[in-house]
Order: C-alpha cells, then structure tokens, then sequence
C-alpha cells in the first residue's frame, strides 16, 4: 500500500508577543505531534472545534506555512523542506479550496484568468486556457460563458464552484477543501458537496476535508480524524467512528450533531468548560479538564496515538 | 455533470465613476484648472507670442499693454511667455519625479510588504531615515549638495518624495496580504513577482493614484521653492519661483511680475489639490483622513 500522502509527526508553532528585542514571548503549539497517512482517491475528513489547529495542518501540507518539525511525504518525496522555486513543480498535484468564497477570489480578475491562473502557471498557451476554463467551467455547473465575467456577479455558491474550478485546473492528485462549504446557506452547502462528490467520482481525485461540521463531514469522508488543542484524539474509519467512537470527546461531538426528528432527539450532552489555552495546556492529556471519564493518570500522562484495531487510532488511556 | 447553479447571477455593476464625479464640484473645478495648464504646458513654445529668452533692454519693466499682455521683466522679456514655458518646466520636473518616485516607491513598498522580514526593515528603515527630516529642507540641502540644475530639482525631490509612496504601498500591500486569493496563488505555483503584478498592483492602484495627483502640488511647490532660492531652475530657462524671485525686488514699483508668477503657482497648485481631493472622494472614500 503506498499513501498519496504521509504526514509524520508534524509539528507547527507560532511566536506569540514579543519583548523588547523581537523576540518571542512564547510559542503557541497550534498543530502537535501530528501523523497520518492519505490514501489514493479516498476523502479523510477533519474535524475539530474553531482554533484546533484543523486549518494550521492543511495550510502545512499545502506548503503555504513551513512547519517546525515533522515531515510530509508527498507520493514518497520529502516535500517538507522543499525551497518555493522547487516546490512550484509539485503545486501542480496539492490543490485547495478555501472557506471564504468572496476573500479567495481576486476582484480584479475575470473569471477566466481565475481559474486560468495554475495553467497559465504550467505552460498552457492562451487557446488552451480557454477551452479548459469553459470544460471547468461546464463540470462544476457554470455556464462557460460567464467566464468573461467579474467574482462581484456571482453569488457565494457560485463562487465556491470557481474557486473548486480552479483546484481542479491542473488535474491536481490531493485537494485540500478548508472549511469549503461553512460560509455557504444550508441548501447551497448540500450543492457544494454533492459537486465535491461527484469530482472525486469521476476523477479519482483525494480530498482532505477540514470542517468544524461533523455532520458535513459524515457525507464526505471514508475516514474521519478528530483534532482537539493540536492534536489528533481519534482516527477512524466514518462507520467505526459513528456507531462506536471510542474516545469521549469524539463520542461529545457526535452527540452534538443536531438530530432532525424531534421525537429521537435526546437531552444534549455538553461538555463542561471551555477549551484550555493553547498557549497553556493541562498537562498529561489535553482533554482531561473536560472529560466525563478523567481519572488520576489522564492529569499525569499524555497518551500515546495508539492503533487499537486495524485502522482504529485513539488517544486515550481508556478508550471506549 | 452536476446539476447548474440554481442561484441567480447578479447583474454586473456598472462603474459608478462619472455620476459621482459629476456630482463632485471640486473635482471638475481642479480638472479645469489642471487641463488648461497641462494643454498650455505641452503647446507651450505654439502659443507663447514671444520667445521666453528674447530680450529688448529698451522696453524694460513695461506695464501690460496689447504688445506685452502682462508686460516685461527687468531685461524687456514678455511675461506672459516666460509664464507659459515655465508651466512647461513646473510640469516636466512634476511628470520626471512622479515616474521616479512611482516607480522605486511602489516596487520597495511592495516588496517591503510582500517579503516581509529583514529585506522590509531594511527598507523601511530608510524610509524612515528620510522622512526624520522635513521634506522641503532636505530637498534644499541635498540640492545645493549636488549643484544647481534642472536635473538637480528632480533628483533631490525624488529622493524626499518616494518614501511616502514606499509607505503607503507597503501598508496596502499588508493589507491584501491576508486575502486568500493570494494564498491561492500561491498553491497555483505563481512566482511571487508575478502575485505582485497580478494580484496587488491592480487592487492597489486606486489609492496610489490619488496620492500621486495630490503630490504633484506639493511638487510643483517644492520645485519654485528650489528656483525661488536659485538652486533650482536656472536662467535663461523660465520657473516660476525663479520669476517670484526677480519680481520681489520690484514689487512695490513694478508688480506685475511676482504677481502674475505667483497667481499662476497658486491658482496650478490649487487645481492638483482640488484635482487630487476630488479622485480620492471618488476613487478610495476610506483614505478620506489620511
């Protein structure tokens, strides 16, 4: 089996403040210790609360920030410190789709030249551009005339569908979809992501889907990783991790997806108190100031991520 | 396939420059103004009646007649020509140093902004090395440093004027930074100098325009400050500041020079300013306090 993708270890932290001399008050540890492996034409879901680090590892992998340690292998390339000029060759197969579809399109620019940009980048000539574009434009459900027109024209689903046209342009192997349908209507975000759907289908394509909506990632994903302060608590497959999560707060969200049918909904689960600071985590397990479960080791002893069935990986001194 | 979009597209808006510019009085009062002197400064030698170096030692110091239409200086030159070519040197130190200034100011800024790190200190700390002194005073220092001259006025007012174009690029570039779009670009494999030229000048564009219209006023001012202190434009080529200076000695007796001089820098410096204040309205409402 060889993975599309193979992150080991990654680690990001961010200066926070700094003294007199510019130097850095702290380090904020915003991804930890973070390692899983993508498979080939498969959706790995990510889930996490605001501020988990979620979108820290996506922009990590897509080389937009360099990480502190760890590595990424990229189809067996060690792509993690990789100089930009000898990145730009490997952009072509690592594409994105960005939550804010007003802030991820240039104002200025047509349509056309949006979406044209990575070809322009990889050498197509002007005719060639065109002809893609409007095949793009055709596949996620725009008519390949408005490519001559300006992002104020259209609406935000139908931004989200050109910034998605974009991503596929290059016929990339990985797309990194942050947040890609949360700052569209309900109605819009079903569109957007039978559109995802239906791509992945039909070119094969692997997605990392980071989303703070478990319930949006349940309809995408194959496999689905839980983040919580940086690191990653439960790695599993979406029916595994559904019908028998096994580490508490993976087993907290999913009781917090909104039931539709009144007469199943139960009393909701909320856990206790805040997320700690990054800045200042609890020690030993991260989750022990929150957890139903906590016992005098989980304040003691970080767990390890431990593989406890095939394809099953939980942080937690007592999963289940 | 997936199914087409079922939002509806919303109408391309129409620019809405000329309605509002119609509405603005102070815009088309400094476009008058500005018009007039740039169309009198490029047909400058055309419409002049005399030549701006002909001199005639008997007919000094005239007063306004039909021959002499705002009469002659002390060594029998027709005013009203020497007023007209000097639009043509006013402008032509105004258009070398914007071109000047424009350029070394927004590619520093926007590097400053984009790279950011040790490249953008460097540069910002010149920046700031240049702006601890007053502006006019170092223009003056540096040109008297380098010699009097034409060349001289351009050189030391681009050396004073291309840090603030350096610093407002700089501050709008921080401000694009965070767009995604450019992230976008980024994980497109597009080569940084290319996001400058694609995705910040054009978004940035406004604001610079604006600061350049207006500058030009303080330009124009500057250079007849250079001239008025003869280190700047020298005879026989005419500057207004120069011309403000050669009328000051007589202008109890023969006004008519300084005066006329010194309307025409007025009234030019007025129309920019008026010009300068009416685009920014137009163009960038939100650098109203700048």
């Amino acid at each position: 089996m060889s993975a599309l993708l193979e992150v080991r270890n990654l680690t990001k932290e961010f200066p926070v403040g700094a003294d007199f001399l510019g130097r850095p008050l702290a380090q904020l540890r915003a991804v930890d210790d973070i390692s899983f492996a993508l498979e080939p034409g498969e959706t790995l879901g990510f889930v996490g609360e605001s501020g988990c680090g979620k979108t820290t590892v996506g922009r990590l992998i897509l080389r937009l920030l360099a990480p502190t340690s760890g590595t990424i292998l990229f189809e067996g390339q060690d792509i993690t410190n990789l100089t930009e000029p000898e990145m730009r060759p490997r952009r072509r197969d690592i594409q994105v789709v960005f939550q804010d579809p007003y802030s991820s399109l240039n104002p200025r620019l047509m349509v056309r030249d949006i979406v044209g940009e990575p070809l322009k980048n990889f050498g197509h000539s002007r005719d060639q551009i065109d002809q893609r574009v409007a095949e793009l434009m055709r596949i996620v459900g725009l008519p390949p005339e408005y490519m001559s027109r300006y992002p104020h024209a259209f609406s935000g689903g139908q931004r989200q569908r050109i910034g998605i046209a974009r991503a596929l342009a290059v016929s990339p192997k990985l797309v990194v979809c942050d947040e890609a349908v949360s700052a569209l209507d309900v109605s819009i975000q079903a569109q957007i992501l039978n559109l995802l759907a239906d791509i992945q289908a039909q070119f094969g394509l692997t997605l990392l889907f980071i989303s703070h909506n478990l319930g949006v990632v349940r309809h995408v994903s194959h496999r689905i990783a839980v983040m919580y302060l940086g690191r990653l608590v439960e790695l599993a497959s979406e029916d595994a991790l559904f019908e028998h999560p096994l580490h508490p707060y993976t087993a907290a969200l999913i009781a917090a997806v909104p039931e539709p049918d009144p007469a199943t909904r139960g009393k909701l689960a909320v856990l206790p108190g805040e997320i700690p600071s990054p800045l200042n985590p609890p020690p030993g397990c991260p989750f022990n100031t929150r957890c139903p479960k906590v016992e005098a080791r989980c304040r003691a002893e970080l767990p390890e991520f431990r593989e406890v069935e095939a394809g099953r990986w939980v942080r937690c001194h007592f999963p289940g | 396939m997936s199914a087409t979009a079922l939002e509806p597209t919303v109408a391309r808006t129409k620019s809405d420059f000329w309605p509002k510019f119609r509405r603005n009085r102070n815009a088309i009062a400094g476009t008058i103004i500005v018009t007039f002197v740039v169309v009198v400064a490029i047909f400058a030698r055309l419409i002049s009646p005399y030549d701006y170096d002909e001199t005639d030692i008997l007919f000094t110091w005239a007063h306004p007649s039909p021959e002499h239409l705002l009469g002659t200086d002390a060594l029998g030159r027709d005013i009203l020509s020497r007023l007209i070519v000097g639009a043509q040197v006013s402008l032509t130190v105004a258009v070398a140093v914007l071109a000047i200034t424009l350029t070394v100011g927004i590619l520093l800024g926007m590097i400053a902004g984009y790279f950011g790190g040790k490249l953008d200190s460097a540069i910002m700390r010149v920046v700031d090395i240049i702006f601890a002194f007053p502006d006019i005073i170092f223009a003056i220092l540096l040109a008297s440093a380098l010699g009097p001259g034409i060349t001289t006025v351009i050189i030391s007012l681009s050396v004073v004027w291309w840090p603030g174009i350096a610093r407002l690029t700089r501050s709008l570039v921080l401000q694009l930074r965070t767009e995604l779009y450019v992230d976008a670009a980024i994980a497109s494999g597009t080569p940084p100098f290319t996001i400058l030229i694609r995705h910040f000048l054009p978004n940035i564009v406004a604001p610079l325009i604006v600061r350049a219209s207006i500058g030009v006023g303080f330009i124009i001012m500057a250079e007849a400050t250079l001239s008025f202190l003869g280190i700047g434009v020298q005879e026989p080529r005419p500057s207004w500041g120069g011309m403000i200076r050669d009328g000051i000695v007589s202008l109890r007796t023969e006004p008519y020079l300084a005066l006329s001089a010194s309307t025409a820098l007025g009234l030019t410096i007025i129309g920019f300013n008026l010009f300068g204040d009416g685009l920014r309205d137009i163009l960038d409402p939100r650098i109203k306090d700048r």
